[in-house]
């Protein structure tokens, strides 16, 4: 026995396309669908938009990443490069996220490094790329444009613009044809604010995923849960300017006491753990693309998603 | 006792050793700032020792004073205690300063049938043949009169004690005043010869900050003069809930009920002068003011209003004779207090409502009354629902960079070119400015929002390169006016902090009315009127506060300043008596929600962040104003 699960929602997400292949003018060995669903994940009518998207994070200073995740890939985290052909070869993710970590540094100035790592990270992986810039007003403009540039034609996933810092973001990712992430703490109606001063700039809904923002479990994941589940019905019931696909990453699972106190092989168990339990809520929740650091994950997560996204439209078994 | 001397005007004041500056200031009639109410906190009440012995801890202050103010001599008045004889500057930025007081009540068509009236009467002398004694023969007169019956009027005993000197002096022609109480008809007066159109009443405007004075004939409805006053607690705190624990320190109530009373009784004097009136002629007054301050006029205790669960003392309107609180009026004359629905829903705003009309309308009208605090009304005459809550300061030109109050030289009106920027504003009483006041603020969040200066959640565009656009000591600023054209010799500017503090002001204000609209199942279409109650409301420019959203949008022309409804209220109140009984309905009717107890309060006013409103569907004429806008500036 199932349950019915019709539902008459009127709105539909709107789809956004991550990567350019060579004949559109990338070098993308594949590009990424997400969005398009026109009920929640999971269940419901068909369409029911594309499997989850899981993306693998990356950091171009890993000094600044969590130490789990560092040694999980050994050596390769050394160089962003190696980092990027060590994921496509052996962890095989959708999606891989570059976040440019040294630019987070004090004092940061060098522009023409971020540059030279895009390319490399770029020329290292086919796979379509998301990258994260700078945190900073002062050096924004001048990041965002480098990466920009480095990436043009590559339709990558730019981020991450916010409401106080937007313009830097959505003036690179409108020359050089990306689209953007954009991302507010963990309520529905600044998401809802950000879309709009986004639109009245010029990006094109097509080109942006919303990032609500995801607690770590325990840390207040359920207020992320609920504004995701609030943000995709709101969609769902016709609100254009909340129709774009969500992007959640699991960017605070990995600090917390939890994980850092943990030792030997249960530091990974408790990691990969926390990921996946955050990751697959969030996908449930409405989320089209789920981000996670500990590359034992991405294969846990993608299974689970794809078991429930294994629904026959209109109830049944 | 020590003997303080204020310069510059030498006004002297002797004062008990121990007191502090700002008592003697207060005994010697001196209006001090005291925003923190006397706790040493705020810094406003600073003043210059120039001579004699205080004890004042610098130390304990130095965040407040600097070094230089210290060397100066200058302490905290309220802080400073008095030693012996001293001499003491009071700076002129230490003193309230004259501010717009709205006493325009527009004119108010009311049936005129006041609960006074005068007789003039000539009774035929006793007899042997008619030994009928001498009240009965002057109560049988106001019968024949056409007034009351004999037997309905109550003749106190102040009264009678006057009766047969008063008839024997006068020849037997006398004025007997009448006026209808709870209790029933009264005679409250008897006076020699003919005074008959001398009957007056006052209404009052009892506000936390100003009081107003009206002097109406209630023979024929006029009016004969008007007053203004500070309210004098203002030197025990500037805001409501100082002013409350100021009452609640010892002998603080009583303090504060005298002062209250003292600040009428300056309005009502200086509105009977200019009506060239006796103020003994005065037979009523009536007062319509906030839930506190009526409390406090009483010299009831309003400790209770302000903790949980918010409670006020009485819901009903209050009678007493006004004289037994000190009001300086005739003797027997009533004293009429218009209810309150709540500790945040006073008598002012139950005069609100009686000025709109809304009560008696099938109408569904909205009101709305904004100072520090705002009050919202939604109904019509079967059904009302209010809600009352912080609008901050910012409206009112506080916690904003170069924001003041309504004082001449602040800008009250902006308009910005589109595509220069160039801002051209006026100011009050046309003096060079010095800051700007709500209305200003209104304007100029409105223009810098169509010029596309700034974006919807009031951040200031960088981006464009103008001389006007900067970047502040700490963040983006736009300039009103160079220094040159100002009175401080410093640039006039408004920062993205300024902005935002609007914005949460103006959005608290929206997430209201939507609140009770949304509580009240009526969309803004439903809407036939918008009352904006009190000076703010008064001087703003309509358009612009729908522009930015502080009042939901209906087409411009449905919206109506009533000025101060308070005063407006409390007129006709006093004109006619049968609105006095409107009152007690409309207080009982109301339905208080209390936003701090309503989950979608949080939801409403996050939506109400951001100019004009999360929701653009409710704002379509704005958005098709500003969609314009924009695509001027990108032709520019």
């Amino acid at each position: 026995m199932g349950i019915s699960t019709i539902s008459d929602w009127t709105g539909q997400i709107g789809e956004l396309v991550i990567g350019a292949t060579r004949s559109e003018g990338g070098t993308r060995s594949r590009t990424l669908k997400v969005g398009g669903e026109k009920d929640l994940n999971g269940i419901g009518n068909a369409p029911l938009g594309y499997p989850a998207v899981v993306a693998y994070e990356i950091a171009d200073d890993p000094d600044l990443w969590p130490a789990v995740a560092r040694h999980a890939v050994g050596d390769a985290s050394s160089d962003p490069a190696a980092w990027a052909r060590f994921a496509e070869a052996e962890i095989r993710p959708d999606l891989i996220r570059l976040y440019c970590t040294s630019t987070r540094r004090r004092g940061f100035s060098d522009c023409a490094a971020i540059r030279k790592t895009v390319e490399e990270v770029l020329q290292a992986t086919s796979l379509p790329i998301s990258i994260e810039g700078s945190n900073d007003p002062a050096i924004d403009s001048e990041v965002y444009q480098k990466i920009g540039e480095a990436a043009a034609g590559e339709r990558i996933l730019l981020g991450t613009a916010e409401a106080g810092r937007y313009r830097s973001v959505a003036a690179a990712a409108m020359a050089y044809g990306h689209s953007i992430i954009a991302q507010s703490p963990i309520d529905i109606n600044l998401a809802k604010q950000l879309n709009i001063l986004l639109r009245e700039i010029g990006i094109p809904r097509d080109r942006i995923a919303i990032d609500p923002y995801t607690g770590a479990l325990g840390y207040g994941f359920e207020y992320s849960y609920s504004v995701m589940e609030r943000i995709r019905t709101a969609a769902l019931k016709g609100d254009e300017d909340l129709a774009m696909p969500m992007i959640s990453s699991a960017v605070d699972s990995l600090t917390i006491k939890e994980v850092r106190e943990a030792e030997g092989e249960d530091a990974d168990r408790i990691a990969v753990a926390w990921e996946l339990y955050a990751m697959l809520p969030a996908y449930l929740a409405g989320a089209a693309i789920v981000s996670v650091r500990h590359p034992e994950t991405v294969p846990l997560i993608r299974d689970a998603c794809s078991s429930l996204f294994q629904v026959h439209p209109g109830g049944g078994e | 006792m020590p003997t303080v001397t204020f310069l510059p005007s030498f006004r002297k004041v002797e004062i008990v050793k121990g007191s502090t500056i700002l008592e003697a200031a207060q005994k010697a009639g001196f209006h001090i700032n005291v925003v923190c109410g006397g706790q040493g906190k705020c810094g406003k009440c600073k003043v210059i020792v120039k001579s004699g012995r205080t004890e004042f801890d610098h130390e304990q202050y130095e965040s407040i004073l600097s070094a230089a103010e210290v060397e100066d001599g200058v302490c905290l008045a309220c802080q400073a205690k008095v030693i012996d004889d001293l001499r003491v500057v009071i700076p002129d930025a230490t003193l309230v300063q004259e501010q717009q007081i709205l006493v325009d009540s527009g004119e108010i068509p009311t049936a005129l049938n006041p609960a006074v009236w005068k007789y003039f009467l000539t009774l035929v002398p006793p007899s042997l043949d008619d030994q009928s004694p001498d009240l009965t023969r002057l109560l049988w007169e106001i019968e024949k009169s056409g007034g009351p019956k004999e037997r309905a009027i109550y003749a106190p005993l102040e009264v009678i004690r006057r009766i047969p000197r008063v008839l024997r002096d006068s020849g037997w022609k006398i004025t007997a005043t009448v006026a209808l109480v709870p209790g029933g008809y009264r005679l409250i007066h008897v006076e020699k010869g003919d005074t008959a159109s001398h009957i007056y009443g006052a209404a009052v405007d009892l506000g936390t900050t100003t009081i107003v004075v009206y002097i109406r004939n209630l023979a024929d409805g006029h009016i004969m003069g008007i007053g203004s006053s500070y309210n004098h607690q203002i030197s025990c705190g500037e805001d409501i809930l100082s002013r409350v624990t100021y009452a609640k320190s010892g002998g603080g109530l009583t303090k504060l009920q005298s002062l209250a009373v003292d600040s009428i009784n300056v309005a009502l004097t200086e509105a009977s002068n200019s009506a060239g009136i006796d103020r003994e002629d005065i037979y009523e007054v009536v007062v319509a003011g906030n839930t506190i301050m009526t409390h406090i006029l009483m010299g009831i205790d309003p400790a209770y209003m302000i903790e949980e669960p918010y409670v006020p003392v009485v819901r009903r309107y209050l009678t007493t004779a006004a004289q037994r609180i000190g009001l300086a009026v005739g003797e027997n004359s009533g004293l009429f207090i218009f209810p309150a629905v709540s500790d945040f829903i006073g008598g002012d705003i139950i005069a609100d409502i009686l000025a709109s009309g809304m009560a008696e309308s099938e109408e569904i009208s909205l009101l709305i009354d904004i100072g520090t605090n705002f009050e919202v009304v939604l109904g019509n005459r079967d059904w009302m629902f209010t809600c009352a809550g912080a609008a901050g300061p910012a409206l009112e030109g506080g916690e904003v960079l170069f924001g003041m109050r309504a004082n001449p030289g602040a800008i009250e009106r902006i308009t910005i070119d589109p595509v220069t920027l160039v801002p051209s504003f006026s100011t009050i009483h046309n003096q060079k400015p010095k800051g700007i006041c709500g209305s200003g603020l209104i304007d100029l969040l409105a223009q810098l929002l169509e010029a596309c200066v700034i974006d919807r959640t009031g951040r200031i565009n960088m981006t464009i390169a103008h001389e006007r656009i900067r970047m502040g000591r700490h963040v983006p600023e736009f300039v009103v006016a160079w220094k040159d054209e100002t009175a401080i010799g410093r640039d006039i500017v408004v920062t993205e902090n300024d902005i935002k503090a609007l914005i949460m002001s103006k959005a608290s204000v929206l997430a209201a009315c939507q609140t009770l609209m949304n509580k009240a199942g009526i969309a803004r279409g439903e809407i036939s009127r918008i009352f904006f109650a009190g000076a703010f409301g008064n001087y703003l420019d309509k358009n612009h506060a729908i522009t930015i959203g502080l009042i939901p949008e209906v087409p411009v022309g449905r919206v109506t300043g009533i000025g101060n409804g308070a005063i407006a209220g409390a007129n006709i109140a006093l004109l006619n008596r049968r609105k006095k009984k409107v009152l007690d309905e409309i207080a009982e009717k109301i339905a208080y929600v209390e936003l701090n107890a309503e989950p979608a309060f949080m939801d409403e006013y996050t939506r109400s962040c951001f100019l004009p409103h999360t929701d653009l569907s409710l704002f379509p004429d704005v958005e098709t104003k500003l969609g314009q806008c924009r695509i001027r500036r990108g032709s520019t």
